[in-house]
């Protein structure tokens, strides 16, 4: 028998009492435990959704979205100076245009739809004709849903297009960014619409363009479009020097607020600049509220298994003034009878861990889904209203899938967040019995003897 | 040999200083039982406190075996609780989550004797105490209040000390076991060689002691 022998026997000298602590002390670590897998999860989502979209700012001409609104286009030589503002990597230029049955020989790929035709004839693009057929009148439209044409410096990337998404090449390759051949990168559903291979041509503007790849990105819009040089679009389409928009890379994300800010001043109003740290900013902002929740919650849990042994400490040891008393009369050190009672926190703070670290890992990822579903539901972004077919669509923009991803956030527990439950056990069983052991130096042997 | 000289231990009550020590002086030689009798409040578990250095005197000095225990700091005071006094409660504070035998080893641990010896030791203390195998191994909750006190006792001599201090230690039992104890302790004082000291309201037994001192309100006199 020696010290930790007799601090763990103490720890079982009440059985009731000792389950008590063991139980509300180990849901203690199981939440805290639970809160740092969250936050830990949480955050690594923030990071890498930080370093994937972060880094961009966009450029588009005043007034100008897409092919909504209107504006004057910007020049080449305007953006020739933004290539020049510090930290900017690179800068991915568009010119976009529509093809319609007057200016190509494509079918597009896109039905109409009910809501295509609603948005066409209420934008007076189409006209509605009623005649009468053999089951009696009959309600058609002469609107066709476009095929979007992108200009482009950088044919590998759709992520600035009106259908956003990830570029993926199924056949052929891409063309030269400062190719001027009238060459193009056909989307999936379009190739298939038209029986284009790498090889085949079509005809746009009068003009014969060669399908040198076709390329899925992921939703049917963008599988709708063609991808061409931007110095051939801009030739074809009459608008030299033309560029409807730009996307500007950044070297680093923390750069990003200088760029735009040195972006706005040096294309003053002829431009809107956004960035997509800005936008990415409030689309993470419920995972950097539910990071915040769980960074509390996790200090609340340990402050409260640490108050939690630390009472009970503090409670035994009152309990035992007398004992102690007598240990000291018999020659027991401070130093031992100390340690007799960290031995006995340490056990049941080790008990508890051991409770608590399988409640942590029973219940982390459902605590974490819970958490952002719900901060989904509070924060769910606006629909978006592209296309026509009756299916739902999911656009993915730059952004537009982040919330997707957020649903799929995995809490896992490892051995590394283990070890740091079981750390922070006997970080919360040192503190706990820090008091304690204040209590027990105090004792005087003198004392105990006159109250006897 | 136990020698108290002048010590006093007063307390601040209020505005009021009690002298609950009030200048006692006396001698206990090597291996003497000696009793000191006095009523509740005559300063007899004050006067135990002091010479079991458990509290230290206002004045004076107490010697015990050639050391001045008043001048001992800390870690001397416990290495002397630990190898020169042995205590006996009236109370028996006996450990109540340790065995009989695991009670008797603990001053022994405290003072770092090895496992073994202790073993050996407690068991042989505690048969000297008249404690039977199968009641070694019980809890004090299991043993009656005789066995209890008379586990205490062994404990009290675990250590080989030089000095025994008993606190009404048949306070709580009846007559007939009260005198057994008193019996054994005379008994142990006489084989071990200690000096016992022992406080007590019972005239009957403090009579039969090698000697007798009177506390009463501070102050000492031998009867």
């Amino acid at each position: 028998m020696n010290v930790v022998t007799r601090g763990i026997r103490n720890a079982f000298r009440n059985v009731v009492r000792t389950v008590s602590i063991v139980v509300i002390l180990g849901l203690s670590i199981g939440l805290s435990l639970s809160m740092l897998v969250a936050h830990q999860a949480v955050g690594q989502k923030i990071a890498s959704v930080q370093k994937s979209i972060g880094n961009t700012v966009n450029v588009s001409p005043a007034g100008l979205r897409g092919f909504d609104g209107g504006g004057n286009a910007l020049t080449a030589s305007q953006l020739a100076g933004v290539a020049k503002i510090d930290h900017v990597s690179s800068v991915n230029k568009m010119l976009m245009d529509r093809l319609d049955s007057d200016t190509t020989n494509l079918k597009t790929a896109l039905e109409i739809g009910n809501l295509g035709k609603h948005f066409a004839e209420h934008s007076g693009f189409a006209e509605r004709r009623v005649s009468l057929g053999a089951d009696g009148p009959q309600e058609t439209t002469n609107f066709t849903p476009p095929i979007t044409v992108v200009g482009t410096t950088t044919p590998a990337d759709v992520s600035g297009t009106p259908g956003g998404g990830t570029f993926s090449l199924q056949s052929g390759k891409a063309f030269d960014s400062a190719s001027s051949e009238n060459v193009a990168l056909v989307g999936s559903a379009l190739a298939t619409k038209n029986n284009l291979k790498v090889g085949s041509t079509f005809t746009a503007y009068n003009t014969t363009i060669t399908v040198v790849g076709i390329f899925d990105a992921g939703n049917s819009f963008s599988n709708n479009q063609v991808i061409m040089p931007l110095t051939v679009v801009q030739k074809l389409t009459s608008q030299p020097d033309a560029i409807s928009s730009a996307t500007i890379t950044v070297d680093s994300v923390n750069n990003i607020d200088a760029v735009t800010a040195a972006v706005k001043k040096a294309l003053g109003s002829a431009a809107d600049v956004t960035n997509s740290a800005e936008q990415a900013k409030q689309t993470i902002q419920p995972l950097q509220n539910i990071q915040a929740i769980s960074l509390y919650s996790l200090v609340g849990a340990v402050a409260a298994g640490a108050v939690i042994i630390l009472l009970a400490m503090v409670m035994i040891v009152r309990e035992r003034r007398r004992e102690i008393g007598v240990l000291k009369a018999i020659g027991a050190s401070n130093g031992k009878i100390v340690g007799q009672f960290m031995t006995e926190a340490i056990t049941l703070t080790g008990m508890s861990a051991v409770l608590g670290i399988g409640l942590g890992v029973l219940a982390a990822n459902p605590i974490t889904k819970l958490l952002v579903s719900n901060s989904n539901g509070q924060n769910a972004p606006g629909t978006g209203h592209m296309g026509g077919t009756t299916a739902v669509r999911v656009i993915d923009g730059p952004l537009g899938g982040l919330h997707h991803s957020f649903s799929n956030i995995h809490a896992v527990v490892g051995w590394s967040i283990i070890a740091y439950g079981f750390a922070a056990a006997m970080v919360i069983a040192l503190a706990g019995s820090a008091l304690a052991s204040f209590f027990i130096a105090k004792i005087r042997p003198a004392e105990v003897m006159r109250t006897e | 040999m136990l020698q108290v000289a002048d010590i006093k231990r007063t307390f601040q009550s209020g505005d009021t200083t009690v002298h609950a020590v009030d200048g006692i002086s006396f001698e206990v030689p090597s291996g003497q039982f000696a009793s000191i009798v006095g009523k509740s409040g005559s300063g007899k578990s004050t006067l135990l406190s002091l010479l079991g250095a458990l509290d230290k005197p206002s004045s004076g000095t107490i010697t015990v075996d050639g050391d001045d225990i008043t001048k001992l700091h800390d870690r001397a005071l416990i290495k002397y609780r630990c190898g020169k006094i042995g205590f006996v409660f009236q109370n028996y504070n006996l450990v109540p989550n340790l065995t009989a035998l695991e009670n008797v080893m603990l001053p022994m641990e405290f003072g770092g004797t090895s496992k073994k010896v202790r073993m050996e030791r407690a068991k042989l203390l505690l048969e000297q105490v008249g404690l039977t195998a199968d009641q070694m191994a019980r809890k004090p909750g299991k043993l009656s209040g005789g066995q209890q006190q008379r586990v205490s006792i062994a404990r009290a001599l675990a250590n080989h000390p030089k000095l025994i201090l008993a606190d009404e230690p048949t306070g709580n039992l009846d007559t007939q076991t009260g005198k057994l104890i008193f019996d054994l302790l005379h008994e142990l004082a006489r084989s071990e060689k200690t000096t016992i000291l022992v406080v007590t309201h019972d005239l009957s037994i403090a009579g039969k002691t090698d000697r007798t001192f009177q506390l009463q309100d501070g102050m000492l006199a031998e009867h």
